[in-house]
């Protein structure tokens, strides 16, 4: 097979996690019983008007924002005309000729390098209701009807299903820590599109296009738009032409499959809508909407590499929304947040698996943590001790000196005690120094077994080790 | 039969409080006159049982103001709640509405009693009401004349003295033109000043609801109830209430009005620019100026009218599919013969040519060559009048360019009947205010009508001229004349 350049464009789809619908005030939810959340706007009925859910604006100017776009201050709305049973009045409410935002981008890593995927524009507009096929029926279900989205559209500016990949999880990220939506494709409320063309070079135009529809999961993008551009590089290299397509991915096949040939360019006889007067943005507006922008994901790495956390506790906190925003309450005091961030994806992460529960459901304050915290650091709890106050520390009020003194908890932290004992260890395990000192690390080990077993786990196991190897060598 | 419906409203308020007529009374007097004069096809549907239930339901109650108890009608393109809203189209003969217009809320407010829906053009689209899936109705000065659309039936309904009050839409002429053929006062508000909430929309940027009645002061008390800021309308004004009737009585004197060159062209008969002149001379006898004017592209009107409004009305007419309501073809094979069927069926010739010449327009790149610069022009328009309104109160000129024709005139020439629309249309690409009062009639004794245009939200300066001329000329426009001594 020759080589050849993929040109990819992702539209994104997001629903929006408003209370009410974006042009009625019909109630925004999943899962109600069909038609249950819908009035007379939403089914299109004769005489109804829209009017504009301002929550919608707001999370619009945030989603702008967190995707470095330009905000447009006059933006209208345009209806978009097609027929379609889902489409209650065959017409569609979004916005053509102004975007609330334009010219963003959202950066990647890719391959250590850092890429930025250009966005070309957002909108606002309203989703369709929701059809099942039953065999001879169509049912239709209007409580989506109305919902409010933003479509996401980047530039033809992706090369590979692998960056599609990364681009998607950096937007879902980035729309989940912005409280835009809460970017579930198994349930609908993120939908992507890709559109997939190859050429030869660079100078060369672009290739037919082909848009692969509703993927449904973020790895199968990144399969569907490889398995595409294989199909298309075995057409070109067989000298055969295809006409633009829409095509759908078949995780049973796994390959794309034929949806239908796009015969003419779609006329969808834009206008603007003459129902919803322009509208006008103030700096004063969109300072609030902005206001309300949690810390980005990209903020997070940067604060958490200043304090000096690893690469993988952060990428493992920042998955964990909770945790993350549990940790940021505490950015102005010294916390060292490498412990810190230790002991939330250690024991305490175990517990909330265990027993379904989040943070805020435990009696884990931001007081008691960093209490803990400090405990560590200054040996008062090993993680011994930790492994059996947690339970305690997480559902009892008591503060952590109280439980250390309720569960009778003292280490040994007297060098002369530790070493009075070391002794006495060293002396009935001849055997063990010898290997030791013939080089076999093993005997480490297991002497500082010895060394634990003695005080039953309360010796500070820094010191102990520190005093044991001092110990042992003092005998070469 | 008694005549209490041919009394002013002040009267019927006062035999109402003093108790010596009740809303029941009105109503059966009503459906008496409906019924006598049934061949004027003014009405669609009737709400008789209701009426009367809510009529005696009224008698108990304390009358509240001025208009309680009127009977009152209604065009068939405003949505009442469990009562037949056709728009005079095959597509809705049986749509029954769950929900009332914001207007008809207002109107249920001041308990006004709701007699029935009138007959108007399929959609509101025609200027004739002939484009009417019931038929056309009737002009009552001369039964064998149209009464002129497409609020034809609210005309005829007010003209003809079956009821003192109707509502109309206008939306390019629709309220005003009538009520020149008919002889009635039509008020089409600025934009934005009636709520159009649960008004079928036809062209949603030019849409205005207005009342229409037998004289002015009634007009603008009648305005006074209808008007206010409607959350559901995003296009409605915020406007506070006013009282409209408050510069009625003032006199004209100083007071300076323009009459656009073109609406004294020859587009115009000469018997009616001949009567106009005299209302002029009128004016000025009374110490008011008269200038002729030029506003621009007056003469492209009709042309930017029938591409915005058909290029809306394709659109706002989408909806009538035949999957939630409305005309439903029987048996569809699939969703394109469900599509096809119930709007081929459903739909008279009119409204298909206006959807097909409307989505033609928005078509491709045709929306940026028509639609966006009709828009364009559409502003100069009204930068143009708001111009001349830095020097004059008002505009004037005949409200139609010939008095009604005959019922059985050709309607083959879709472009002819814009042209009865040609002076009323440009008020709506402005959006101002206008309304159509009667001042002459022509030698077949059909009525012809001044048309006064007012600035933006500045609807009681209008009836001041309207009633000071109403007055002056003092005209019997009771077609069967009326009778002083019963």
């Amino acid at each position: 097979m020759s080589n050849y350049i993929p040109t990819i464009g992702i539209e994104v789809h997001v629903e929006l996690k408003t209370r009410s619908k974006i042009f009625s005030n019909s109630k925004n939810g999943y899962g109600m019983g069909a038609n249950t959340l819908t009035n007379v706007i939403d089914l299109g009925y004769p005489g109804t008007l829209p009017t504009v859910n301002e929550e919608v604006i707001n999370i619009a100017i945030k989603a702008a924002t967190v995707l470095h776009c330009k905000i447009r201050k006059m933006m209208n709305f345009d209806r978009k005309n097609y027929f379609y049973p889902d489409n209650s009045k065959n017409y569609q409410i979004t916005q053509n000729r102004t975007p609330i935002g334009y010219d963003g981008y959202i950066e990647i890593d890719i391959d250590g390098k850092k890429k930025k995927i250009e966005i070309e524009e957002m909108h606002i507009e309203e989703d369709t209701c929701k059809s099942a096929h039953r065999k001879d029926v169509t049912l239709l279900d209007f409580n989506r009807a109305g919902v409010p989205l933003i479509e996401i559209v980047t530039k033809p500016c992706i090369s590979s299903g692998e960056e599609a990949k990364l681009y998607l999880e950096k937007l879902r990220e980035t729309l989940l820590y912005a409280d835009i939506s809460d970017c579930k494709i198994e349930e609908g409320s993120m939908r992507c599109d890709a559109n997939v063309s190859i050429r030869k070079e660079e100078k060369d135009p672009f290739g037919t296009k082909a848009e692969i529809k509703n993927i449904g999961s973020i790895s199968n993008v990144k399969l569907s738009i490889e398995k595409e551009i294989i199909r298309q590089q075995k057409l070109y290299d067989n000298h055969e032409t295809f006409k633009p397509q829409t095509r759908r991915f078949d995780s049973k096949l796994n390959d794309t499959v034929l949806m239908r040939v796009k015969e003419t360019g779609n006329d969808y006889r834009y206008f603007p809508e003459p129902d919803i007067p322009y509208l006008y943005l103030t700096d004063e507006q969109i300072f609030q909407a902005r206001k309300t922008i949690p810390m980005t994901p990209d903020e997070r790495r940067e604060l958490y590499d200043k304090r000096n956390m690893s690469e993988v506790n952060r990428e493992k906190i920042i998955a964990h929304r909770e945790l993350s925003d549990f940790l940021n309450k505490l950015v102005e005091t010294n916390l060292d947040f490498q412990i810190a961030s230790n002991l939330l994806l250690g024991d305490i992460s175990s517990y909330l698996n265990k027993k379904n529960k989040t943070l805020k459901e435990t009696k884990l304050t931001q007081e008691k943590f960093t209490d803990l915290v400090e405990k560590v650091i200054d040996r008062t709890l090993t993680s011994k001790n930790i492994k059996d106050l947690l339970t305690d520390i997480l559902e009892k009020d008591q503060s952590i000196s109280e439980l250390i003194k309720e569960k009778n908890i003292s280490n040994i932290t007297d060098d002369s005690i530790l070493k009075e004992i070391i002794h006495k260890v060293l002396e009935n395990n001849e055997e063990s120094i010898k290997d030791y000192l013939s080089g076999h690390d093993r005997a480490l080990k297991y002497l500082m077994g010895q060394v634990m077993k003695e005080t039953k786990g309360s010796a500070d196991p820094l010191l102990a080790s520190n005093l044991l190897k001092e110990e042992l060598e003092s005998k070469k | 039969m008694n005549k209490y419906l041919d009394k002013t409203i002040i009267e019927l308020n006062q035999l109402l409080k003093e108790k010596k007529i009740t809303p029941l009374d009105l109503v059966l007097e009503a459906f008496a006159r409906i019924e006598k004069e049934h061949e004027l096809n003014a009405f669609i549907t009737l709400n008789k049982e209701e009426a009367l239930k809510e009529a005696k339901k009224l008698e108990t109650m304390e009358v509240d103001n001025l208009l309680f108890g009127l009977p009152i009608a209604i065009k068939d393109n405003i949505l009442t709640k469990n009562l037949r809203t056709t728009c005079a189209s095959h597509m809705l003969d049986n749509f029954i509405p769950i929900y009332d217009a914001t207007v008809v809320e207002k109107i249920k407010e001041k308990h006004m009693i709701i007699i029935g829906k009138t007959n108007m053009d399929e959609f509101a689209m025609g200027s004739s009401s002939r484009t009417s899936y019931f038929g056309a109705p009737r002009n009552p000065w001369n039964k064998q004349k149209i009464a002129g659309g497409s609020s034809g039936g609210s005309a005829t309904t007010v003209a003809a003295r079956l009821l003192p009050l109707a509502l109309g839409s206008d939306t390019g002429g629709s309220i005003r033109q009538p009520a020149s053929y008919c002889g009635i006062v039509g008020m089409k508000p600025t934009y934005g000043r009636i709520s159009r909430y649960g008004l079928v929309a036809f062209a949603s940027s030019l849409d205005q609801i207005g009342p229409m009645t037998r004289n002015v002061y009634e007009n603008a008390l009648f305005l006074n109830s209808l008007v206010g800021k409607d959350e559901k309308d995003l296009t409605s004004s915020k406007k506070e209430r006013e009282d409209f009737t408050r510069k009625i009585g003032q006199e004209i004197k100083g007071m300076k009005f323009a009459i656009p060159n073109y609406f004294m062209s020859d587009i115009v008969t000469e018997e009616i620019r001949d009567r106009i002149k005299e209302v002029i001379q009128l004016l000025e006898k009374k110490g008011a100026t008269v200038d002729y004017i030029d506003i621009a592209y007056l003469e492209n009107a009709v042309t930017l009218y029938q591409i915005i409004a058909m290029g809306e009305a394709s659109s706002n007419l989408a909806r009538f599919d035949g999957i939630r309501y409305g005309h439903s073809k029987e048996n569809p094979k699939d969703i394109d013969d469900l599509y096809y069927g119930s709007r081929e069926e459903g739909f008279g010739e009119e409204v298909k040519r206006r959807i097909m010449v409307g989505s033609y327009i928005l078509s491709g790149d045709n929306a940026k060559k028509y639609y966006d610069k009709a828009l364009s022009i559409r502003s100069d328009i009204r930068t143009s009048f708001l111009k001349a309104f830095e020097k004059y109160d008002l505009i004037i000129g005949p409200t139609t360019t010939t008095t009604a024709y005959d019922l059985t005139d050709p309607m083959d020439d879709p472009l002819k009947t814009f042209l009865d629309d040609v002076l009323v249309i440009p008020v709506n690409m402005a959006g101002l205010p206008g309304l159509n009062v009667p001042v002459a009639f022509s030698k077949d004794h059909m009525p012809i009508g001044l048309h006064i245009i007012g600035k933006p939200f500045d609807e009681a300066t209008i009836y001041q001229l309207a009633s000071f001329i109403e007055k002056e000329l003092n005209l019997d426009l009771n077609p069967k004349g009326s009778d002083e001594n019963e």
